[in-house]
C-alpha cells in the first residue's frame, strides 16, 4: 500500500471523522439549546390505543411501513429506490471501515464485496435516476437548491466509486484514492448540507409523533374500512 | 449580510421569527430534504398541474429561507447555496401573505405524507402569525379577528341576540316537543355539562342549538349555556396569532370554572375542538380543571349509555361523512363520528380517501373569511368536489362548521345534487322520544311484582321493586355501592365477585338485568360479555357496562356482538346509575342498538 492510499484510509478518515463528530454534536447543542420545545398540556384525546409514545415509536417507524403513508403508498418505485439508496449509504460508509479496518473479512469472504459492489452499484443508478427527476421534473427544479443538486450529484459518485473499490485486492489504486478523498470530503460537508437530515429524522418525527399520539392520530390504522383508496385523483 | 435598507414591518418579522421558533418548528425548518413527496398530497398541487407555486416544500421554502438567513449555519455563510433570503420591503410581506394566507388551508395532508415529519401547517401558521402581528393580513382575517378581540365572538354577535336566540330556540322546542317545561338554561351552576357553540350557529344556523338542547333534554343532561365565554371557535388558530388564541380559550375555561361545570361540551366544529380541546391550553398557558369534549363524543354516550333511543329509519337517506382536518388529522377523531352515524342513519357510504387522508373541505385554515382568495379555493375543491360525488350520497355530514360553509360552497359551485348537514342534526331527527319518565314508571310496573299503593308517590319511591339484578364487579366497595343503591330502589340484588361466579348465578337465577365491570382478574368483562350474548338463555339480558378504565372498551365495542345496553364510566353517581338502569329495563334489550 502506498503511503498516499495510506494516509487516505487511515489518518484522513478519523481525522475527519473527529471534526464531523465535534461538528455534529456542536449543531445538536445549538438546536436543544437554542431552541426549547414548545410544551404541550392538552389532556389526551382519540382511542385508547393511540398514546404519547405509541406516537412517536410510530412516527421513527413510519420509514419502513410504506403503507401506512399515502405517499410511498401510491408511489412504490418511488419507495424502492429510497431503500436502495439508502442501503448504498449504509454500505458504503460500512466499506470505508471494512476497507481499513478489516480488509481480511473482504477476502475471506467474496459475497461481501459482491454484497457491497452491487448495492452501491444499484445507489448509484438510483442516484442517476433521482438526478435527471430533480432536472426534468418542473416542480422538483423548483424546490430544489444547489445543495440538492451537489449532494445527489456527490453521492452517485461516491457510490460509483464505492462500488469500484468494494473488492479493496486488485482495485487501482486511483480508484480507493477517490473513493477515500470523496469519503473524507463527504464526512466534512454532510454537516453542512441537507445529507444531514437524518440527524433531524428523529427530532422531528418524535415531536411530530408524540404530539398526534396524545392526539389519537398516531398509530393510523390503515385497515379501517375504505382507508387509502381514492377516487380523487 | 445585503446593506439594503429593511422597512420597519420587514425588520419586526425576523425579530419575531428568531423568537417564535421552537424546537418542534426548528425540526421542521431543518429537516426538508426537498424529495417531493409531499407534492401531490396537497389539494391546491392537484388542481393546478404545472404550477410550482403550489407546491408544499416550495411554499415551505418562502419561510424557510428566512430561518436559513439568518438562524442556521450555512445559509448565514452561503445564502445562494441553500436558498436563503431575507424579506426587506413591505411588498415581499404582502406576496408572503398571499402564500401563507392564500395558497394553503393549513390541512396537515402533507404533514402527514411527508416521511421526514415536517410539519409544514405548523410552520405557515407561525408565518402567518408573523405577518399579523405586522398588520399584514388579508381584510377578512383581520374583521373577524378584531370581532373576536373586541366582542368576543368571530361573528360579532352581541351578548343580546344572543341570549334572545336562546329564548327563541328554547320556545321552539317547548312548542316541538309540546312540554312548557323544556328549557336552554343559561349559567345555571354546578351542571354536569358546559355546552358551547359556534357563533355561526347563534347567527345563521340556530336549528343545531335546539336540536342539541332537544338531545340534553331527552338524555336528561344537568346542562347549561354560559352567557359569556360561549364562543369556541378560535380565529388565532387561522390567524396564528397566539396572543388571540390565549384569550380566546381562556374565556372559554373561565365560564366553566366560574359556573363550577364538570365538563366542557363542544359543539361540532372542526377548529373550535381542536383550539379549545388540544391547542388553548398550550396558548392561554393553563392546564384545564376539567374534562372537555366534542359533542359527538357526548351523544354517542348517551346512546351507549341508553339515555336517549334513536331510530336510524328515521333517516333512510343516504349519507356520507367528511372528515374535518381539524377534528381528524390533528385531533384523532376518526371512528365516534362513524359509530354515531351508524346508529342514527340507515344508509352511510364511506368516501375516499377518509379519515386521516381525507382532503380538507377547502374552506378551512380561515379560507372562508379571505374572499380574495375565493376563486383560487373554488377551484382547488375539484379534488373534494370529485370526492363527493364520487360516493352518490344524498347528504354530506361532517362534525365542523367551517366544513358545512365549505361544502356547501363548493357544492353549489360545482352544481352537485347534495346537501350538507351535521350529526347533531341526524341525532335529534332520530330521537325516539318516550313519555315523561314518572308515568312511564308506574306504567312498567311488572304484573307479577306484589300489589303496592297504587299512588305515583310509592311507585316512584321504588322504582325498581320486583327487578332482579346482577352485579358483577371485583371490587368489594363497588358492589357494596351499587347494591344498596339499586336494593334502597326496590330491586333484588345478587352479587358476584369475579365473572365466572357471576355466569354461574346469571344462569341459576336469570336477571333482568346485570351490570359488568370490565377490569376483573380471571376471565375479563369482555370475554364475560362475549360469554352471556353466546349463551341461549342469557343473550337477551340487558348489560349495563360500568368500569373506571374506558380504554377497555374495545374489548366490548371491537367484538362482532350486539352492543350492551348501558355504559357507565366510574366512579357512577346515584342518580346517574338509576337513570340508566331504569330506562334501559324501561326499553328493553333490542330497541337500543
Ligand atoms: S416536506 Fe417532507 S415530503 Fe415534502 S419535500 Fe420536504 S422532506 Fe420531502
Ligand atoms: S397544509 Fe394542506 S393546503 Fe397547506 S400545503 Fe399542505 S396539503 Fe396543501
Amino acid at each position: 500500500m502506498s503511503e498516499a492510499l495510506h494516509f487516505a484510509e487511515h489518518t484522513l478518515q478519523e481525522a475527519t471523522l473527529v471534526i464531523m463528530a465535534i461538528v455534529y454534536t456542536s449543531r445538536l447543542v445549538w438546536l436543544f439549546r437554542r431552541f426549547k420545545a414548545g410544551k404541550e398540556r392538552q389532556g389526551p384525546t382519540g382511542a385508547p390505543n393511540t398514546t404519547p409514545r405509541k406516537g412517536f415509536l410510530y412516527s421513527w417507524a413510519i420509514i419502513g411501513m410504506p403503507w401506512v403513508m399515502e405517499s410511498s403508498r401510491t408511489k412504490p418505485i418511488m419507495y424502492g429506490t429510497f431503500v436502495i439508496f439508502h442501503l448504498g449509504v449504509v454500505l458504503a460508509i460500512a466499506e470505508s471501515f471494512i476497507i481499513p479496518y478489516g480488509a481480511s473479512m473482504l477476502a475471506a469472504n467474496p459475497w461481501l464485496a459482491t454484497l457491497i459492489q452491487v448495492s452501491t452499484g444499484a445507489a448509484c443508478a438510483v442516484g442517476v435516476f433521482r438526478i435527471i427527476r430533480r432536472v426534468s421534473d418542473s416542480n422538483m427544479r423548483a424546490i430544489s437548491s444547489p445543495d440538492d443538486y451537489f449532494s445527489l450529484v456527490l453521492l452517485t459518485v461516491w457510490f460509483a466509486f464505492a462500488s469500484l473499490s468494494a473488492p479493496n485486492q486488485g482495485v487501482p489504486e486511483w480508484v480507493l484514492l477517490t473513493y477515500f478523498w470523496m469519503t473524507a470530503f463527504f464526512l466534512l460537508y454532510v454537516p453542512f448540507s441537507k445529507i444531514s437530515h437524518y440527524l433531524y429524522y428523529p427530532i422531528t418525527r418524535y415531536y411530530l409523533g408524540k404530539s398526534l399520539g396524545n392526539r389519537g392520530v398516531y398509530p393510523i390504522v390503515p385497515s379501517a374500512p375504505g382507508y387509502g383508496e381514492s377516487t380523487a385523483k | 449580510m445585503s446593506t439594503q435598507v429593511r422597512s420597519y414591518k420587514a425588520n419586526k418579522v425576523l425579530e419575531r421569527l428568531t423568537k417564535k421558533v421552537n424546537r418542534q418548528i426548528a425540526g421542521t425548518m431543518l429537516a426538508c430534504v426537498h424529495c417531493g413527496q409531499c407534492t401531490d398530497s396537497c389539494h391546491y398541487v392537484q388542481t393546478n398541474p404545472g404550477d410550482h407555486t403550489f407546491v408544499p416544500a416550495w411554499k415551505a421554502d418562502r419561510v424557510r429561507k428566512l430561518f436559513k438567513r439568518h438562524m442556521d449555519w450555512t445559509g448565514r455563510v452561503i445564502p445562494w447555496w441553500v436558498k436563503a433570503g431575507s424579506v426587506y420591503t413591505d411588498e415581499e410581506l404582502e406576496e408572503l401573505k398571499d402564500i401563507v394566507f392564500g395558497k394553503c388551508t393549513n390541512c396537515r395532508r402533507c404533514t402527514l405524507n411527508c416521511p421526514m415529519g415536517v410539519d409544514f401547517a405548523t410552520m405557515n401558521r407561525m408565518a402567518r402569525g408573523l405577518l399579523v402581528s405586522v398588520g399584514i393580513m388579508p381584510e377578512g382575517v383581520a374583521v373577524v379577528s378584531k370581532d373576536q378581540w373586541e366582542i368576543g365572538n368571530q361573528m360579532g354577535v352581541l351578548k343580546e341576540d344572543y341570549l334572545d336566540t336562546l329564548e327563541w330556540m328554547e320556545e321552539e322546542l317547548r312548542s316541538d316537543l309540546d312540554d312548557p317545561t323544556v328549557e336552554i338554561p343559561v349559567d345555571k351552576e354546578d351542571c354536569e355539562v358546559v355546552y358551547t357553540i359556534n357563533p355561526r350557529e347563534a347567527k345563521y344556523d340556530p336549528r343545531t342549538i335546539s336540536d342539541a338542547a332537544k338531545i340534553f333534554h331527552v338524555a336528561g343532561e344537568n346542562w347549561t349555556m354560559p352567557s359569556e365565554g360561549w364562543d369556541m371557535t378560535n380565529f388565532g388558530l387561522f390567524s396564528g396569532d397566539d396572543d388571540l388564541g390565549g384569550a380566546v380559550a381562556r374565556r372559554v375555561y373561565e365560564a366553566v370554572v366560574r359556573l363550577r361545570g364538570k365538563k366542557l361540551v363542544i359543539s361540532e366544529c372542526g377548529h373550535g375542538y381542536r383550539s379549545t380541546r388540544c391547542e388553548g391550553p398550550n396558548w392561554g398557558g393553563v392546564d384545564l380543571p376539567f374534562e372537555a369534549e366534542s359533542s359527538v363524543l357526548t351523544m354517542l354516550r348517551y346512546i351507549k349509555e341508553g339515555r336517549i333511543k334513536v331510530d336510524p329509519s328515521k333517516n333512510d337517506f343516504s349519507v356520507t361523512f367528511h372528515d374535518s382536518c381539524n377534528n381528524a388529522r390533528s385531533c384523532g377523531l376518526f371512528e365516534e363520528p362513524r359509530e354515531l352515524l351508524n346508529l342514527v342513519t340507515s344508509d352511510f357510504r364511506e368516501m375516499y380517501p377518509n379519515r386521516a387522508e381525507n382532503y380538507c373541505c377547502t374552506g378551512g385554515g380561515g379560507a372562508m373569511s379571505m374572499s380574495e382568495y375565493a376563486p383560487m379555493r373554488l377551484k382547488s375543491a375539484k379534488v373534494k368536489a370529485d370526492q363527493l360525488a364520487a360516493t352518490g350520497a344524498e347528504y354530506v355530514v361532517t362534525s365542523c362548521h367551517n366544513c358545512v360553509d365549505g361544502l356547501n360552497d363548493l357544492i353549489k359551485h360545482y352544481k352537485l345534487p347534495m346537501k350538507v348537514t351535521q350529526l347533531v342534526n341526524l341525532v335529534a331527527d332520530a330521537l325516539v322520544i318516550e313519555p315523561a319518565k314518572a308515568s312511564v314508571v308506574v306504567e312498567k310496573k311488572p304484573e307479577a311484582a306484589p300489589a303496592v299503593d297504587e299512588t305515583p308517590t310509592v311507585a316512584a319511591a321504588l322504582p325498581l321493586e320486583g327487578r332482579k339484578i346482577l352485579v358483577i364487579d371485583d371490587e368489594p366497595d363497588i358492589r357494596t355501592f351499587l347494591s344498596t343503591v339499586l336494593e334502597d330502589n326496590g330491586a333484588s340484588v345478587l352479587t358476584a365477585g369475579n365473572g365466572d361466579e357471576g355466569m354461574e348465578k346469571a344462569r341459576a337465577e336469570r336477571p333482568d338485568l346485570i351490570t359488568l365491570d370490565l377490569n376483573m382478574p380471571g376471565r375479563d368483562g369482555g370475554q364475560i360479555y362475549s360469554a352471556i350474548r353466546a349463551d341461549e338463555d342469557l343473550k337477551d339480558i340487558p348489560v349495563v357496562i360500568i368500569t373506571g378504565k374506558p380504554e377497555l372498551r374495545k374489548l366490548i365495542y371491537d367484538k362482532d356482538v350486539r352492543r350492551p345496553e348501558g355504559y357507565l364510566d366510574k366512579p357512577v353517581k346515584e342518580d346517574t346509575l338509576l337513570t340508566n338502569v331504569r330506562k334501559v329495563l324501561e326499553v328493553g334489550a333490542d330497541d337500543v342498538n
